[in-house]
């Protein structure tokens, strides 16, 4: 249930930026999500259409980009990978460092004026 | 998090418009989290923040450490749990002041109820704090508490599987416990895989192998966590 924070603190960041620009409406939120957080973008989204209800964000669509964990291997170069991995998952062979995926922001905000 | 200073950048005009804010989420949670850690170093409290699934061994963790200590004045317990103040109730008869957080419908202690509840302790005598977060091995790892030093605790009748199935808690956690050694006769756990998975996702992590039942391995780590607080307050 941590969705539950993040949909408050999006819907937060989103109505202040909404009033800033005297904005009549925002119609969607572009957020980048990290695989390593755990966020189910179905919860999220849930929760985020409830809690908006009543504000200037109602009906508002949430983008959620993924961002993938970073792999570099010596042999075969860069690539994203799904989970943590000691090996390259390419070759099966070379032993690589992983980067990355714990990303959690938001990117953009899209509103009617 | 990428993001510290949050931009706004304009884009298109007229009716509708897109305002690029690339922020980060969970800002006031970081925020009430650097509350927590300049109050807990001020006073020159060291803090752990144990997570686990539940019933791994952290309260059995915190009673083994609350022996190692005679000074009971200097030792300081915060427990969560959804529900109930068992766990508390079994602490407080070590004679160790103990407050319980219970978080009812979330699944880890946000550092604002930490917060307050450490505002409304006597911590002029503690050294060590010990926060024993809500059973769980995924969302107390999205949520620093300002804690000094994360433990997390495996027991092998959980599956050797753990560090890859949830590897954030396993990346950010500096110690990762194996408890209930006791029972590897008995289980299928492969000690060096599990040694092996936590290494990927943090190569920087201590691993000690303990049992609460017959103390195997518990000196080596709770020594290494009194050299750890010794080496912050002395």
């Amino acid at each position: 249930m941590h969705e539950l924070g993040i949909a408050n603190e999006t819907l937060d960041v989103a109505l202040s930026e909404a009033h800033r620009h005297a904005a009549k409406k925002v119609t969607a939120i572009r957020l980048c999500v990290g695989v390593l957080r755990a966020v189910e973008p179905g919860n999220l989204s849930f929760l985020f259409e409830h809690l908006a209800r009543g504000t200037l964000a109602e009906g508002a669509r949430l983008d959620i980009e993924e961002e993938a964990i970073r792999v570099a291997c010596p042999a075969c170069g860069d690539m994203e990978a799904d989970s943590f991995t000691s090996v390259c998952p390419r070759c099966k062979g070379t032993p690589v460092t992983a980067s990355g995926g714990d990303s959690l922001s938001i990117l953009s905000i899209e509103i009617d004026i | 998090m990428v993001f510290l200073n949050p931009q706004t950048r304009v884009v298109g005009g007229g009716k509708g418009m897109r305002i690029e804010v690339e922020r980060s989420l969970g800002q006031s949670a970081e925020a009430s989290a650097r509350e927590i850690r300049a109050l807990l170093s001020g006073r020159k409290i060291y803090a752990l923040n144990l997570i686990s699934s539940p019933g791994s061994g952290k309260t059995s963790l915190i009673e083994a450490l609350l022996g190692r200590y005679a000074a009971k004045s200097r030792v300081a317990v915060v427990e969560g749990d959804i529900e109930t103040d068992i766990d508390a109730g079994r602490i407080r008869r070590h004679g160790v002041q103990v407050r319980q957080i219970n978080t009812r419908s979330s699944c880890h202690i946000q550092p604002s109820q930490l917060l307050s509840v450490l505002r409304g302790m006597d911590l002029e005598q503690t050294r060590l704090l010990i926060v024993e977060n809500v059973g769980n091995l995924v969302c107390p790892a999205e949520i620093p508490l300002g804690e000094d030093t994360r433990v997390v605790l495996l027991s092998v009748t959980e599956g050797d599987e753990k560090p890859l199935k949830y590897p954030l808690v396993f990346k950010t956690s500096d110690l990762l416990v194996i408890t209930k050694t006791d029972l590897l006769p008995y289980v299928r756990f492969d000690v060096e895989r599990v040694r092996r998975a936590a290494r990927t996702a943090n190569p920087a992590v201590e691993i000690f192998e303990v049992s609460a039942v017959t103390g195997a391995g518990l000196p080596a780590l709770l020594d290494r966590i009194e050299s750890l607080r010794a080496a912050k307050n002395g």
